[in-house]
């Protein structure tokens, strides 16, 4: 039997969905707005969506290239914004071109790239690479940077290399604010990644929503609403399963953006 | 002649004579070269960290040359401070020097320069005869802020600097465990840093630095976070570390007491900017004991004087 307390934490974010959802459907049952669904209808909807194949194979083409540009955007954001918080000179020549990117919407530069790529996976790809990069790398320039001095002496003082330095003393000491970093970027991703299958329908779950909304089938937006908003809060969960457990030794966070766990 | 000797047996034996390895090397500052080093092999304890003996280059060759070092830092004020100014000290291998002074004296800096993590604005110093120019495992500093790795627990800190230097995972962690007992840590091995109390941190600070048998021990006030009590026990095994190893230390301290206590030598610095003021040979006998030393006039005045020194310091003009 669980303490009543540990029930209540875990009970919360389940309450507080049924909460929002009988808002919903009592907001809905008062407008009486054909565009405006009901929570029951919009439910009743996810089954027909998940069990086409069609739309299912959008989706998980959607998930591919989330997963694929977070993970490309996190292999080269981490060491760039690492040798950034290391080096004056990195830091001198990287800080002003991501000063420029960093308040440009990303998905305006996606007809750009359109123009360039194509419409296809490369370009909606490198959107999200685009979008989860610039938290990461803000996020590791600050953890490097905010590396106690003495404890890089310490290294230094038992022989490690400079290149050893930052694998094994900036990475580990950094990896708290790091992975704050790579949380923001999880939640961009999936933002990217809509907006992207927005602008360039083709395929996707964006795109599934999109071309509902043109043919009116408000229940089947809504659905998709409630499939992608999901789909963030589980992966938002389980990342910050994953972070907790690397970093158990570090004083706890509260810096943490959409905290659900 | 080998001369080798631990023993506890002649803490009463007159000065200068008893304790042979010890006796050996003030004998060496006492007497002309010539006649110290006649026959006479340092040999230390464990002979496989230490192979050479101290006679085959220099009788109580100096280990640390500090020459001529200035340091100036540069404020966010954009003034010019000058923590260390014209500082030239020379310790011999195997001593026990501490640096007495007041706060803000460059007590740390100077500490920093011979580890070779700040390079002097002027000077050079020299270990073993070659420039400092970065720090190295023959060179072990404690630092005052511990800077323990906080995602490694008390074990793997501990083990983190023998594991660099490539000993074996099982040998390096059956002499960690050994250290962590020695500092009083057992039981705390899968600790945390942060689950640790300060004078705990700073334990592990100097068991991690014990641990990858540097030559020179840097360490800044390792014990000034402690408890009277653990201080005095680790003030016992550092003398005892040092008298088996002949390990060379260089030891800051705000405590005169401490300072006699545990030294060869003591350097007075003094402030603003930070220069040497007086070094005292402390000339009592070893081992040392606390509680014996404690009744010894000799030691009593050493202290006294000392702190008078400091007193006259701060008369003659304190915002210097
Ligand atoms: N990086 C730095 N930049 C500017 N000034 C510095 C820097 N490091 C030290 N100083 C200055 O140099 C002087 C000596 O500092 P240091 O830390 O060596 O003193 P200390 O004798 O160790 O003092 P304490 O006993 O309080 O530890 C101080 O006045 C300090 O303000
Ligand atoms: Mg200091």
């Amino acid at each position: 039997m669980m303490p009543p307390a540990t029930l209540t934490r875990r009970a919360a974010p389940v309450l507080a969905c049924i909460g929002l959802l009988a808002v919903w459907q009592v907001a809905s049952l008062a407008l009486k707005n054909d565009s405006f669904p009901t929570a029951i209808e919009a439910i009743r909807a996810i089954p027909d969506i998940l069990g086409d194949k069609e739309s299912l194979i959008n989706i998980l083409a959607s998930l591919r290239r989330m997963a694929i540009g977070f993970g490309v955007a996190v292999l080269v954001s981490i060491p760039l914004g690492l040798l950034m918080g290391r080096s004056r000179g990195v830091a001198a020549f990287f800080n002003p071109l991501l000063m420029v990117i960093y308040p440009v919407p990303k998905a305006a530069l996606m007809p750009i790239i359109m123009l360039w790529l194509g419409v296809g996976d490369i370009t909606k790809t490198l959107v999200i690479f685009l979008g989860v990069s610039l938290p990461v790398i803000y996020h590791s320039f600050e953890g490097a940077k905010a590396v106690e001095e003495k404890m890089l002496w310490s290294g230094a003082a038992m022989g490690l290399s400079p290149a050893q330095r930052l694998l094994r003393i900036v990475l580990p000491a950094a990896l708290p604010e790091i992975l704050t970093g790579c949380r923001t970027g999880l939640v961009l991703a999936l933002i990217t990644m809509i907006t992207s299958e927005m602008i360039a329908r083709q395929s996707g779950a964006g795109n599934i929503l999109f071309n509902a909304l043109d043919m009116g089938q408000y229940d089947t937006v809504f659905a998709m609403i409630i499939i992608v908003g999901a789909m963030g809060i589980c992966l938002d969960a389980i990342f910050e399963r994953v972070r907790a457990r690397l970093v158990r030794w570090s004083e706890p966070q509260f810096d943490m953006p959409l905290s659900f766990s | 002649m080998k001369v080798r000797q631990n023993g506890r047996g002649s803490n009463d034996a007159p000065h200068g004579c008893g304790n042979g390895r010890l006796s050996g090397r003030f004998l060496a500052k006492l007497v002309p070269y010539g006649e110290a080093s006649d026959g006479m092999t340092v040999v230390p304890a464990r002979s496989n960290e230490w192979v050479r003996p101290v006679t085959s280059h220099e009788p109580a060759s100096a280990i640390i040359e500090i020459d001529r070092v200035s340091q100036v830092f540069q404020t966010s004020a954009r003034r010019d401070h000058v923590a260390l100014s014209d500082i030239s000290l020379t310790i011999e291998e195997g001593a026990f020097v501490s640096i007495l002074g007041p706060s803000g004296c460059g007590k740390s800096t100077l500490l920093y320069i011979v580890g070779g993590f700040v390079s002097p604005t002027n000077g050079t110093a020299r270990m073993k005869g070659q420039a400092i120019t970065g720090p190295g495992p023959d060179r072990g500093p404690v630092f005052q802020e511990f800077a323990l790795f906080p995602w490694k627990t008390v074990l793997g800190n501990v083990m983190y600097g023998p594991r660099q230097q490539g000993v074996r995972a099982a040998e390096a962690e059956a002499q960690s465990r050994t250290l962590i007992e020695m500092v009083g840590l057992k039981g705390f091995e899968n600790f945390y840093p942060k689950e640790l109390s300060g004078g705990m941190k700073q334990r592990v600070a100097l068991a991690r630095t014990l641990a990858y048998h540097p030559e020179v021990l840097l360490m800044d006030e390792p014990f000034g976070a402690l408890d009277a009590h653990t201080r005095t026990r680790l003030q016992n095994d550092l003398l005892n570390i040092w008298e088996r190893d002949r390990k060379t230390v260089l030891f800051v301290t705000h405590s005169v007491d401490e300072a006699v206590f545990l030294s060869d030598k003591v350097v007075m610095m003094s402030k603003s900017p930070g220069r040497i003021r007086e070094v005292i040979d402390i000339d009592l006998p070893r081992p040392r004991r606390r509680t014996e030393l404690l009744l010894d006039p000799r030691y009593q005045k050493y202290v006294v004087d000392i702190e008078r020194m400091f007193d006259d310091g701060d008369e003659a003009g304190p915002a210097l």
